[in-house]
């Protein structure tokens, strides 16, 4: 029977994927299966590296720090977080998938866990204070003081002697060096690493005065010098000993030492050797920095325990049983349909709502047009494009109202983004002037508009964001107005990713993720040596045999002679004023050019949480670009179990089964309702919602 | 047309099969609704009189607009065109039933969400999570899985057949080397690579369609090579073969007809094989592009968010059942009427 043989085939794909599952179950153990006797030594090899690159590994005393230094600790800064916040309990958390690496670098480690073990947590040099309006201050972490030599383009800095990794070692200037060596080692696999930190890229020296005392160098006097260097975060020379060929595989499933709060136990990684439902990890109780101003309120949980839950919809079912501690709701229709405000859990207090609005730079969605491809080069058909596309419909249909139109390529710097800049409306008629222009005039029998030789107005719009295939629906539906077809194609996240660094889309749906800088960058997206090979002849004239070059972030493909002067320009600059006259022009060329078309932003983020999770008065710290990414919040575990009681025998459930009531004692029924609206620049919370 | 008289026994027999027979008059009535769909669900009117001239609009090209004195050029929205000449006068709109495209935003300007039937919109099951109407995204859906269905048994057939019979004909080193192709063939896992293939390449039906067609027609050769087998070695094969009967018209013309009876009996549930494979595909995503109606897209949309909008679920699921369980009774039916024993007497 056919019946049987797809059932087998099915059959077959189940064991093949429980075959992968095992072989990758077997490669791991506490030390990934290497016998650390058999280890390779990196020291001979640092030493010598640091010898060969005197220039960049560079060994002083103390007496050679100028004395003329201004050192700074800006412990004038307030704290963050709220003192009310008390340690302990349990943040209990979801994940798509399970981490496929341990590992920091290297394939595979640039994943969505990386942030639990690296990102939010590994403590480097200096924060950036994130609760501060103004230019970007920096709060003493591994280091305890600072100075800047601007005109040198170099940053002393003094480490916390009682700064200690993890497993009790202290950290000591040696792993900041050793930090240079790694990323640029070409063990690690890491392409990325291996140029941002290569020698003379971005730094140029690295000097050792004594065990705690530091001095680094820019190749350029960027305004952000200060935390362009502090932001450095060291790494631990001691654990990375057995650096060698096999990198990759040695430290694939090893807990590197961390100078943050949180560890992952030898116990948890035996454990998740065999068990990959779950991921713990556990705060330190005698962590170096936990009573250290900026610190000592943050980072509350005893421990965080993060469950592998795959679909969206299912973590948001756990949420409701109280599995997990919170949902986030930045997606409308959660918002509004799955957890509305007058949703019995929400209405009776158990479950509360914070919106929280900030100023920060916001991920780029919108369309990536790619002006390689034929017709796209066309500059009319792509200004056609931009009028043929109705946002605000999508604004006002699918976001209901919660998001914004973005209007330049890079919305959210204050003064560094373009004030007068409005990205193009949706106006068929005008877009239909734009196609006319180049030559597609007349409408087929299918509505939509054809050149003279017969070719339609016809393109690929590729996503891998499958919760916005609603937003490509109406474009869709809208653009056919102006004569225009979109093909959509809803991609897998990586293989969409994959087509656009091929680039081998017409029209990419994508948003590129951004860090909280004082300025934007422009070099990476829009320089012409990371669209073509080769772009230009001497004399700044296209070159014809150009071949366009992959693997970029340039998916517009732009290559524009002017616009490549004023980047480099940009980045050389250590003038704030001359960068943002820089900007300023580069966006009116990026508007000009209209290969990337600004879509939305969502000036905010909202949060759904059991009662018992528990916040600052101001909810978060201005730069937040998530409810936990400062982990200010803490967990209140009697309200823990008041809540559980009042939910589990009884309490909301009774009213919907019958016979559920028992008796519950003083327990409430139900809790003040809490749905509230923060905006980071008013200290206390518009309570206009609260009821 | 005349009628071998076993194959009139046979039809007599289904016909007496009253539950199968009945099931097989039904999904025809389906199938010339699907066929016709655009006739009963469309948004393109049925027939429009205006300024003195009758238009029918459901097939040919679009009409733009500007016709009907709107003062846009796409395609007219008979809805708005039909409330004006209400409330104007001037001529008539005559919509069908289920006045919406499968694509269609069912509620313009409206929040996108999933609403609950409204018979006085005429969505008379809902929409889904894109303000579409849920009836025709199930009608179009159907009709993409027949079409679907009867590719996928004229694919299986004719591999199946070409190559089964092959190997039943020939035999020998032919036969060996085929059947150990099909052996490993078999056990490349068919999930994975519709996974690469729809990752790599944009999915369509067509491509679809020749990946499970790919890894559907290894079944069929069994059936037709050990019938073949069994026919070649009868005497009326040697009679054709010394007639100088060319093998093609031997395999086609003679054993072929005296198997047939076997791949008859196979059709309906190859067919709800097909409609549960492209469902279940795209159930998980890599099925047909986005926004073609499917029944297994209109399922994953459902089962996420079964508290909040159950009619999508139960929409689909509905439709699901019913017709495949009338393919199911058919093809019971269809067997039994086939069955040999009924007939053979055995001496």
């Amino acid at each position: 029977m056919m019946r049987t043989s797809v059932r087998f085939s099915l059959l077959t794909a189940l064991a093949g994927i429980a075959a992968v599952l095992f072989a990758g179950c077997c490669r791991n153990d506490a030390r990934g299966g290497f016998d650390p006797a058999d280890a390779p030594d990196i020291r001979p090899e640092l030493a010598e590296y640091y010898e060969e690159h005197s220039d960049f590994f560079r060994f002083r005393t103390l007496d050679d720090i100028p004395d003329d230094l201004e050192w700074t600790d800006n412990m004038h800064l307030p704290d963050i977080g709220s003192p009310e916040a008390r340690k302990g309990g349990v943040q209990r958390g979801s994940m798509g998938d399970f981490p496929r690496t341990l590992r920091v670098v290297g394939p595979e480690a640039n994943n969505a866990f990386r942030r639990f073990i690296l990102d939010d947590m590994l403590v480097g040099l200096a924060g950036l204070h994130p609760n501060v309006p103004g230019g970007h201050k920096s709060y003493p972490g591994v280091a305890q003081e600072w100075a800047v030599d601007y005109e040198n383009r170099t940053v002393y800095a003094r480490l916390n002697p009682d700064a200690r990794w993890s497993d009790g070692e202290p950290v000591t200037v040696d792993d900041v060096m050793f930090m240079f060596f790694f990323y640029q080692s070409a063990y690690i696999n890491d392409p990325w690493y291996n140029n941002w930190y290569g020698i003379g890229i971005n730094y140029t020296n690295i000097t050792k005065y004594d065990e705690h005392t530091l001095s680094i160098t820019m190749r350029e006097a960027r305004p952000d010098l200060e935390r362009r260097i502090l932001n450095l975060r060291p790494l631990p020379k001691h654990f990375f000993r057995e650096m060698g060929d096999d990198f990759v595989q040695r430290y694939q499933w090893r807990f590197m030492p961390t100078t943050g709060p949180y560890v992952i136990t030898d116990e948890e990684i035996e454990r998740i050797r065999f068990n990959r439902d779950s991921i713990t990890l556990t705060r330190l109780k005698d962590w170096w920095a936990r009573d250290l101003k900026f610190y000592r309120n943050r980072f509350n949980a005893d421990q965080i325990r993060l469950r592998v839950i795959r679909d969206t919809p299912k973590a948001f079912e756990a949420f409701l049983l109280g599995h997990l501690d919170m949902f986030g709701m930045n997606l409308t229709e959660y918002n509004y349909d799955m957890l509305p405000d007058d949703h019995p859990l929400v209405r009776d207090g158990f479950i509360h709502k914070s919106t929280f609005y900030n100023d920060i730079p916001r991920p780029s969605w919108g369309l990536w047009i790619n002006s390689s491809m034929p017709h796209l080069d066309n500059n009319d058909i792509r200004i056609g494009i931009h009028y043929a596309l109705n946002w605000d419909q999508v604004l006002e249909q699918f976001f209901r109202g919660d998001y914004v139109r973005m209007q330049t390529t890079a919305d959210g710097y204050g003064d560094m983004t373009h004030p007068d800049i409005r990205a193009r409306p949706f106006d068929p008629d005008r877009a239909m002037e734009f196609f006319a222009k180049a030559g597609f005039t007349e409408r087929g029998s299918d509505g939509i508009l054809r050149n003279e030789r017969g070719q339609r107005l016809s393109f690929n719009i590729n996503t891998g964001a499958a919760p916005f295939r609603g937003i490509l629906a109406i474009l869709r539906q809208e653009a056919r107005k102006a004569g225009l077809e979109l093909r959509l194609e809803i991609l897998d996240p990586s293989a969409n990713w994959l087509k656009v660094q091929e680039k081998n889309h017409d029209i990419a749906f994508v948003g590129l993720n951004v860090s909280v800088e004082r300025y934007p960058r422009y070099w990476e997206t829009y320089h012409s040596s990371n669209a073509y090979h080769d772009a230009f002849l001497e004399d700044g004239t296209p070159n014809p045999d150009r071949r366009v070059r992959t693997q970029t972030n340039n998916m517009q493909v732009i290559a524009n002679f002017e616009l490549d002067q004023l980047i480099e320009r940009y980045d050389e600059s250590d003038c704030l004023d001359e960068m943002r006259e820089l900007a300023f022009r580069m966006e009116e060329i990026l508007h000009e050019d209209a290969s990337f078309v600004p879509a939305f932003v969502f000036p905010k983020f909202r949060v759904a949480y059991w009662r018992w999770v528990r916040w600052p008065d101001d909810f978060n710290v201005r730069f937040a670009r998530e409810p936990t990414e400062y982990y200010v919040h803490w967990f209140d575990e009697e309200r823990r179990a008041e809540t559980e009681l009042a939910v589990r025998p009884g309490g909301w459930l009774a009213r919907f089964i019958p016979g559920a009531a028992r008796d519950v004692g003083e327990v409430p029924a139900r809790f003040p309702k809490k749905v509230r609206v923060f905006d980071q620049w008013l200290a206390v919370p518009e309570d206009v919602l609260e009821e | 047309m005349r009628l071998n008289p076993l194959t009139v026994k046979k039809i007599k027999r289904f016909k007496s099969l009253r539950r199968g027979y009945y099931s097989l008059i039904i999904m025809g009535a389906l199938l010339l609704v699907a066929v016709f769909a655009e006739l009963f669900v469309n948004n393109r009117a049925l027939v429009v009189y205006y300024e003195g001239s009758l238009r029918f609009p459901t097939y040919g090209s679009q009409i733009a607009g500007t016709e009907f004195g709107f003062d846009y050029s796409h395609e007219t929205n008979y809805r708005d065109l039909r409330d004006r000449l209400r409330a104007e006068g001037g001529g008539f709109v005559i919509m069908p039933p289920v006045p919406f495209g499968p694509q269609e935003d069912a509620y313009p300007g409206e929040f996108i969400r999933p609403r609950p039937p409204d018979f006085g919109n005429r969505n008379f099951l809902g929409t889904d999570t894109q303000n579409r109407d849920v009836l025709a995204r199930l009608v179009y859906g159907f009709r993409n899985a027949m079409i679907f269905a009867f590719g996928f048994v004229g694919g299986v057939y004719l591999l199946g057949i070409a190559i089964g019979c092959a190997m039943g004909y020939f035999g020998g080193w032919f036969d060996l080397i085929t059947q150990r192709f099909i052996e490993i063939w078999s056990n490349i896992p068919f999930l994975y690579t519709v996974i690469f293939v729809s990752s790599v390449f944009e999915p369509s039906l067509l491509l679809l369609l020749g990946i499970i067609v790919a890894f559907s027609w290894t079944g069929m050769t069994y059936y037709m090579r050990t019938g073949t087998f069994k026919e070649k070695a009868r005497e009326y094969v040697a009679a054709a073969q010394i007639l100088g009967a060319s093998t093609s018209r031997i395999i086609f013309h003679h054993i072929l007809p005296n198997i047939i009876a076997t791949l008859v009996t196979f059709m309906p549930f190859l067919m709800i094989t097909a409609i549960t494979s492209l469902t279940a595909l795209d159930f998980l995503g890599y099925g047909l592009p986005e926004p073609t109606p499917s029944w297994g897209e209109l399922l994953r949309q459902g089962t996420e968010r079964l508290k909040i909008a159950p009619w999508i679920t139960l929409s689909a699921f509905a439709a699901m059942t019913v017709v495949l369980t009338l393919m199911a009774f058919v093809g019971e039916a269809v067997r039994e009427a086939f069955d040999p024993k009924k007939f053979t007497i055995y001496e």
